[in-house]
């Protein structure tokens, strides 16, 4: 007799736990396609088999490089030849992580705002800081950054205006 | 039962009582444990611990709230909750990559989140408090988060003019609009394309064995020995027509069907006899005949296939079609006729009517009916003679089945409306009102869309819409502006948020007028907004070009910009035509302020000019973009010839603000000084090339007495 009223409390106990739980179950959660999560995507410059995935500011840079910055600082431009042999000193190109990941945001920032002259380098580099707001030269810097070979690598501490270097 | 027992409990019932007091107790602590457990609430402490562990932990929790947090945009008709689990949105110092979601901050974008609200833009459910129900479809709620990928859809559901920043939308309207889908759907905010060419007499054009190949293989890239043979995909110069999936005896129908079609007669024309004796027996005819084609710059609108390196290519423009073997398809009558007069075989098409010679006309026919040719173009095509009755009956029903119509005109067949299905609205469908059929993909609506774009079949086997053959980047792009088809807004309330397009018309007036049609200015060129975007805007022609340039240039075109390989093609204009188009983009065409006779180049001293080369060489190094003489880049114009070519007026104002002028030049506006401009005006209006030619003279002398005689 105390088996069967222990067996009807443990039946009684399942019930509830069932019913509780049945009250937690999720809904089915599908992956979403990964493909699917990147705003914008950008073959690697160097392998073309490589694809880089881009966030929204970055895809907004992609815009503004391929507009404005790719005729210097790619090796080829949409009209075909690239003009970065007709300059001297020759600009590095964009996803030149070697060259470009030693330069903080700041400077990047200062020489694309005011041009190559005003930072002691080529004057041929000119100023777009009354073409470009802020935000379009932010987001062609994250767009570097996104492409850099070899991979860019934020400073150590942000924030910090001394860095490890 | 004894007394004394009377009032106790057994012993089993006290321990039933027990069970059921822990087990009152269980159930009764359920809901707080759930509570407590809930999803959000953990999302909230696990902020806490988050910010606890960073440097700015303070500013990060200065509006912390431990309960739901929901932005209601009465206006909007927007209820989100999104912030309760993404806490950072809005937090500057959180915009790095390397802070874990859901805590990490909104990019910058034009809107302010806060006003706006997440579901306006990524969907999903807003109101809904756990991770799944708020990006996943649920029985309740059947909008998901819109990929990432296709966001720019919801930024042309409101905007439904072109954004630089959404380019991915902006092409897939392009599509959409090129393509033409909307002679068959009905699609807002597209413009709207020529149709498909009018085919009334298209038998004078073709012959019934090419027809049968184009129907079968409407933009085969290769033929079998690697070459491209109708129509190329690749430099976004696909073909416009679709592939049907036709049966054999409706490819045969069909063909002969058209190929009868032979409305309106040839306009026959005879090259003068003499011309035709004279080259046919030079052996440099084919030669000659190529340099000529060259030189009438048919690429600037045509593509090509070239072979260099071992690899074909398609170079060339994408406003004609492609003439890599066009030889092989085209009747000579009728390329003849077609080259004289291309508006007296179809009304409406954007070719130029040439001034052609007879010798001009000879040499590049010739050309293309020898050398553009592909002698196995027709290879596996069965002999076909003259359709039977039979087969003329059958081809016309199958032309108004096949919804041929909707963008082919025929004589005598009204075109057809409607065909297919409306597609305003399928943008905000849900996934339950679509049909998947046995398609095995992933029941959403982005899915569904591609799949219908890239196999019709694949979802609705009786689909009727024809195939086309998509790259991964146009697929994305057509899907997100299908995406973006949302139907009208849901209240009226909402209308104040759609931005609308701003309708482009130019209208060319008087003896301009008739020289614009004739030489299609807009082919390529755009005015106001209006025409195509293949050659420089000229809304501002008039303010930037001096009147004996244009005219000179109109009748020799030159390559201002070094790296072109399309430019403006050779029409031999008479000197009366381009006086006149001289005379009207330098009067009526014009930017408000910049008026080209207000500064005088005479003004400019020597000494200006000195400082401006200094400047133009040193200081602003202008040569890095900018060719001179032999060297300089080659990103803006060449400037051998900015003296005779640009008037000082707009050198000016362009060198304040150029994107005052042109919105999308990528020349930098500077600092320049009032003094800095005018000395670079006054070197740059020193650089003057190019021999005063005596076609120009003549222009520029029948121009002056035109404006005498408007004077009069």
């Amino acid at each position: 007799m105390k088996s069967k009223l222990r067996l009807a409390g443990i039946i009684v106990a399942s019930v509830f736990c069932a019913l509780a739980l049945s009250g937690c179950k999720k809904a089915v959660a599908v992956k979403p396609d990964d493909a699917f999560g990147a705003y914008d995507t950008e073959a690697d410059w160097n392998d073309s088999t490589k694809i880089v995935k881009l966030g929204y500011q970055e895809s907004q840079g992609k815009r503004i490089f391929y507009q404005y910055c790719v005729w210097c600082h790619a090796d080829a431009s949409p009209a075909g030849p690239s003009n970065r042999s007709n300059l001297t000193p020759v600009p590095p190109v964009l996803n030149d992580g070697e060259k470009l990941n030693q330069e903080s945001d700041e400077f990047m920032q200062n020489i694309i705002t005011l041009g190559g002259s005003a930072l002691g380098k080529s004057a041929m580099m000119p100023p777009y800081g009354k073409t470009l707001s802020a935000d379009e030269i932010k987001a062609v810097i994250a767009f570097t950054r996104a492409i850099a070979q070899p991979a860019y690598q934020k400073p150590g501490r942000p924030g910090s205006q001394y860095t490890t270097k | 039962m004894p007394a004394e027992d009377m009032g106790k409990l057994s012993h089993r019932v006290r321990l039933a009582f027990a069970v059921c007091t822990v087990l009152c107790v269980l159930v009764l602590a359920i809901s707080p444990v759930k509570d407590f457990r809930v999803e959000w609430k953990h999302y909230k402490r696990s902020f806490l611990r988050f910010a606890q562990g960073r440097p700015d932990t303070k500013k990060l929790l200065a509006d912390y709230n431990p309960n739901i947090d929901q932005a209601w945009i009465p206006g909007m008709n927007v209820v989100d909750r999104c912030s309760t689990c993404h806490q950072g949105i809005t937090q500057p110092t959180l915009a790095d990559g390397s802070v874990p979601q859901p805590f990490r901050a909104h990019p910058p974008i034009p809107h302010n989140v806060r006003d706006w609200g997440c579901t306006v833009c990524h969907r999903g459910q807003g109101p809904a408090t756990e991770v799944a129900e708020a990006h996943e479809t649920t029985l309740a709620w059947e909008q998901p988060i819109l990929p990432a990928h296709y966001l720019q859809a919801s930024c042309g559901s409101c905007h439904q003019a072109d954004l630089s920043e959404t380019p991915q939308l902006t092409r897939g309207r392009e599509l959409l609009s090129r393509l033409n889908c909307q002679a068959c759907h009905k699609l807002s905010n597209i413009d709207r394309s020529s149709l498909g060419p009018e085919l009334s007499s298209v038998g004078y054009k073709v012959t019934r064995q090419w027809i049968y190949k184009w129907l079968k293989e409407p933009r085969t890239v290769l033929d079998k020995d690697g070459n491209v043979t109708v129509n190329g995909y690749e430099n976004g110069a696909e073909s416009r027509m679709p592939k049907f999936r036709l049966k054999e005896e409706e490819v045969l129908a069909l063909s002969g069907y058209l190929s009868a079609q032979k409305a309106k007669p040839l306009e026959a024309y005879k090259i003068n006899p003499a011309v035709v004796a004279a080259w046919s027996k030079k052996p440099d005819l084919v030669s000659q005949s190529e340099v000529r084609f060259r030189q009438m710059m048919c690429t600037t609108c045509h593509p090509l296939a070239v072979t260099r390196a071992g690899e074909t290519k398609l170079i060339g423009g994408n406003i004609g079609p492609e003439l890599t073997k066009v030889g092989s398809k085209v009747n000579e009558q009728w390329l003849v006729s077609w080259l004289r007069n291309p508006q007296g075989y179809l009304a409406h098409n954007n070719m130029p009517r040439y001034g052609w010679s007879d010798e001009d006309l000879y040499k590049v026919s010739q050309y293309v009916m020898n050398k553009l040719t592909d002698t196995d173009l027709l290879t596996g095509v069965p002999a076909l003679g003259e359709p039977t009755e039979d087969e003329l009956k059958t081809g016309k029903r199958l032309f108004l089945e096949k919804g041929c119509a909707s963008c082919h005109h025929v004589e005598g067949i009204p075109p057809q409306k409607d065909f297919g299905p409306d597609l305003t609205a399928l943008g905000a469908k849900n996934a339950s009102e679509l049909e998947f059929g046995k398609a095995r993909i992933q029941h959403n609506l982005p899915a569904y869309i591609q799949a219908k774009l890239q196999d019709p079949v694949s979802v609705n086997p009786a689909a009727r819409m024809p195939e086309y053959s998509w790259s991964q980047i146009d697929l994305d792009a057509v899907t997100t502006a299908v995406l973006s088809q949302t139907g009208p807004k849901s209240t009226s309330a909402l209308q104040h948020l759609v931005v609308p397009k701003k309708e482009a018309s130019f209208q060319a007036m008087g003896e301009f007028a008739e020289v614009y049609e004739r030489y299609k200015c807009y082919a390529c060129h755009k005015f106001n907004g209006y025409g195509g975007d293949l050659a420089p805007d000229l809304s501002f022609e008039g303010s930037r070009a001096q009147r004996k340039w244009i005219a000179e240039f109109l009748k020799n075109p030159q390559t201002i910009r070094p790296t072109l390989i399309l430019r403006m093609p050779q029409f031999n204009m008479s000197d009366k035509d381009a006086a006149i188009v001289a005379e009207y983009l330098s009067m009526a065409v014009q930017k408000p302020g910049v008026n080209p006779g207000s500064l005088d180049g005479q003004k400019y001293t020597p000494a200006m000019v000195a400082l401006g080369k200094q400047l133009y060489d040193v200081k602003y190094q202008c040569q890095s973009c900018h060719t001179i003489g032999g060297s300089g880049g080659y990103v803006g114009p060449n400037l051998n010839n900015a003296g005779n070519w640009l008037t000082p007026a707009w050198m000016e104002a362009w060198l304040r603000n150029p994107q005052s002028l042109q919105p999308d030049t990528i020349e930098p506006r500077r600092n320049f000084t009032d003094d800095e401009i005018h000395a670079l005006t006054a070197y740059l209006m020193t650089l003057r090339s190019g021999i005063k030619s005596q076609t120009g003279a003549k222009v520029a002398a029948a121009s002056a007495t035109m404006t005498q005689g408007a004077g009069r």
